[in-house]
């Protein structure tokens, strides 16, 4: 067992710290409290966020260098994942392109397609989308019916995508689109279409939240040129299985300094109105810490096996079904512990400066939701790692 | 980085594994539960003696082999429920290391297997009163009263924790009143004991506070990974049992709604095994950490034995509510160990004074 970081991580560790101290202009949580911001310029502060790390060479740096990365380890990027979160750092726009599609085009994408898409994703010039779901299949992903229909050089597209995060600042959109109605995995194939076309319209979706960070896509003979298949026709749901895959791994680490951050404004809340030598406000607390450092063993362990070489398997829905239930127990927590005030949002007098937390009280609900339910990742807990059988 | 045992400590677990496998199957504890007054299988324990086992929690210059193999040692003892007082005894043993040269006969002794020593700490029934200790040593001679001594009834002696610090007390013909204090957990022995007699105080005040300090630590590291095992095991037993059982003409375990009970059996379980083996090695190579990790083991690998080993009986069904099944031994075992050896409810409290709130 060896559960420590090489000196060389430590020191890309205290290289990154410095870099974000010295360039990271405002916290995200400064950026947010700004009235002069609405949702577009927000979106601009990201963009501008994003170029300032893809030219200090953090974006995408576990690819070969050829396409802007350094061959940087699993555990590098972990540690990048974790101090963004600690600094409090915007995300980057494009984090759908950078951890989906980028990975899916360096292992199955063209030469071509590399070369045309991967500079642009990475300097925020084209920002990407994903279309997977539709509204008749979510968690059933494999039951699409959003159809690819070759028309010479061209497919033609119909049907409608959900759930497209970003979709409406977006330029593109990487689809899952069926080009053999008979053949439920077969037939699915990955698309590469531009938005900007008279076939493609995207409207906001509102959030309980209020915001419209997603959208719904609609398709209606929209055209999809040859060459922006990534890898065959029919390889589309392989593909896009595998980068579901690429995405965990990295993100290990950042989920716990994510709420550990959280967690201080609760302690300062605590302190602040006098209950922290409760008794039943000390239990609470401490069972948010502990349920956060238990998340972070398993972290740890997870970027451990990946160093070692495994590849992130089944046991990913654990980490998955982990952090997205704590958020609703940790934003429930905040709001019993911290009474009213955790409910104000950030432009109500006397809110709390440093967490939102009716944003994140309400954002936790989607977590359990998104990128698998916690019920799917239950059924491949059961299926695929206890070997459960199926009826 | 990596999570995994290396050689030698993987073939340690394995060891015991195959020891406890062989000798403290599911009969062989049954027996010592039903049969045996003192608990625990004698010729056994000799056996442990033997291979070095009794050793396992002393510092490494001293015969010990480090937190992590504690830890995989006491995780296998976990997945076969051991009965008798193995970690007691090593716990005593290690504050008779620690407690200097004058205790050290009796530690020699007891990791020999030819004594067998544990300690005697508690005088309330329960973890939130808090009274100052009544048991003195003064003069050479102790006057105490103790609350669920573990094996209490059958040691030959008992490191008591008294106002004035550590005091070995040897059985001595009189003064030394044992009334046995039966729980649910039908395979563990305590007792109440009433001292009073000769005894050598071996580590006075803020000695002795360092040493049941590191006592704890090590308490609480192993209970936790005895409750890993415990989860663990009962998990196995349960897949085992909803594959073969049908109903409806198919296997219990093609339902969904135990699919999913499963599936969070094994969350909390994978978890206290993270939990645990990362609290481990920060014993072991980062010692600034490690008191807070010990405690958010415990405290997590606690309740989620005691969930996980309940559910176990309610997917067994009505042979789960059976003596003649297993489960009902992992689910006492995990209410043991969730409170003794610090309870959940002071682990919670120590995570917070570890970070200083």
């Amino acid at each position: 067992m060896d559960l420590a970081f090489t000196t060389e991580q430590e020191a890309f560790r205290r290289d990154l710290k410095s870099w974000l101290a010295a360039n990271l202009a405002r916290p995200w949580n400064d950026e947010i409290r700004n009235p002069s911001h609405d949702e577009n310029s927000l979106v601009e502060v990201r963009r501008a966020w994003q170029r300032q790390l893809n030219d200090a060479g953090y974006l995408g740096m576990g690819w070969p260098a050829e396409w802007g990365g350094r061959g940087a380890s699993v555990v590098e990027q972990a540690i990048l994942e974790e101090e963004l979160w600690r600094a409090d750092a915007p995300q980057v726009p494009n984090f759908l392109g950078i951890d989906l599609l980028g990975p899916a085009l360096i292992h199955h994408g063209s030469e071509e397609q590399r070369r045309r898409f991967i500079p642009k994703m990475l300097a925020a010039d084209e920002i990407w989308c994903q279309g997977f779901s539709e509204p008749g299949s979510g968690s059933d992903l494999a039951s699409l019916s959003t159809r690819a229909e070759p028309d010479g050089e061209h497919f033609r597209i119909t049907g409608q995508k959900v759930w497209t995060t970003f979709g409406p600042w977006s330029d593109w959109i990487f689809v899952l689109a069926r080009t053999d109605a008979e053949d439920r995995y077969g037939g699915i194939t990955f698309f590469l279409v531009p938005i900007d076309q008279p076939g493609v319209e995207v409207r906001s979706i509102r959030q309980i939240t209020g915001e419209s960070e997603f959208g719904e896509t609609f398709f209606d003979g929209a055209l999809a040129r040859r060459e922006h298949i990534v890898g065959k026709i029919g390889e589309g749901w392989r593909i896009a299985m595998t980068v579901l895959g690429y995405e965990r791994g990295v993100q290990t680490m950042a989920y716990p300094a994510r709420f550990e951050g959280y967690l201080s404004d609760v302690i300062e809340g605590v302190r602040r109105n006098g209950t922290l030598g409760r008794a039943d406000v000390r239990e609470k607390l401490a069972r948010l810490i502990v349920e956060n450092q238990v998340m972070r063993s398993n972290g740890l362990r997870t970027l451990a096996n990946l160093a070692a070489g495994e590849s992130p398997g089944p046991e990913s829905s654990i980490e998955k079904i982990f952090w997205s239930e704590y958020a609703k127990r940790q934003s429930e927590t905040a709001l019993d512990l911290l009474g009213p005030q955790a409910q104000l949002t950030t432009e109500a007098r006397h809110a709390r400066p440093d967490m939102d937390w009716a944003r994140e009280f309400l954002w936790a609900r989607a977590g359990t939701i998104y990128s698998g339910s916690s019920e799917i990742q239950r059924n491949i807990i059961a299926k695929r790692v206890l070997r459960m059988p199926t009826k | 980085m990596q999570f995994e045992l290396d050689e030698d400590r993987s073939l340690l677990k394995q060891q015991t594994r195959d020891l406890l496998e062989r000798e403290s199957g599911s009969e062989a504890a049954r027996a010592v539960m039903e049969q045996a007054p003192e608990g625990y299988d004698k010729a056994l324990h000799a056996t442990l003696a033997e291979l070095g086992y009794l050793a396992l929690a002393l510092p490494e210059e001293a015969g010990g082999m480090g937190a992590v193999s504690l830890a995989a040692v006491m995780h296998e003892m976990g997945r076969t429920a051991f009965p008798g007082p193995y970690l007691d005894v090593l716990l005593a043993s290690r504050a008779l290391h620690d407690a200097g040269a004058e205790a050290h006969g009796l530690r020699d002794r007891v990791v020999a297997g030819e004594a067998l020593c544990v300690l005697a700490r508690r005088e309330t029934l329960d973890d939130l009163s808090s009274t100052e200790l009544t048991a003195s040593c003064a003069d050479g001679r102790l006057e105490a009263t103790k609350q669920l001594v573990p094996f209490g009834a059958h040691a030959d002696a008992v490191l008591v924790e008294t106002r004035e610090g550590l005091a070995i007390c040897e059985r001595p013909a009189a003064g030394w009143e044992a009334n046995a204090q039966p729980t649910l957990d039908h395979a563990q022995r305590f007792a109440e004991l009433r001292l009073s007699g000769p005894a050598q105080l071996v580590a006075g005040g803020d000695p002795a506070r360092g040493i049941l300090e590191t006592v704890d630590r090590l308490a609480a590291l192993s209970a936790a990974a005895q409750l890993l095992g415990l989860s663990e095991r009962a998990l196995e037993l349960t897949l085992a049992y909803t594959a073969e059982r049908e109903a409806f003409g198919v296997p219990i375990a093609s339902f969904q709604a135990l699919q999913h009970r499963c599936a969070d059996m094994l969350l909390q379980t994978e978890s206290a095994r993270s939990a645990v083996y990362r609290a481990a090695w920060a014993l072991d190579h980062e010692p600034a950490a490690a008191d807070e990790l010990v405690a958010v083991a415990k405290a997590w690998a606690g309740p989620a034995a005691r969930s996980v080993c309940g559910e176990a009986i309610q997917l067994h069904g009505g042979v789960g509510f059976t003596w003649e099944y297993d489960p009902h031994l992992f689910f006492k075992r995990a209410n043991t160990l969730e409170q003794f050896h610090g309870s959940t409810r002071q682990q919670l409290e120590a995570v917070l004074q570890a970070r200083g709130l």
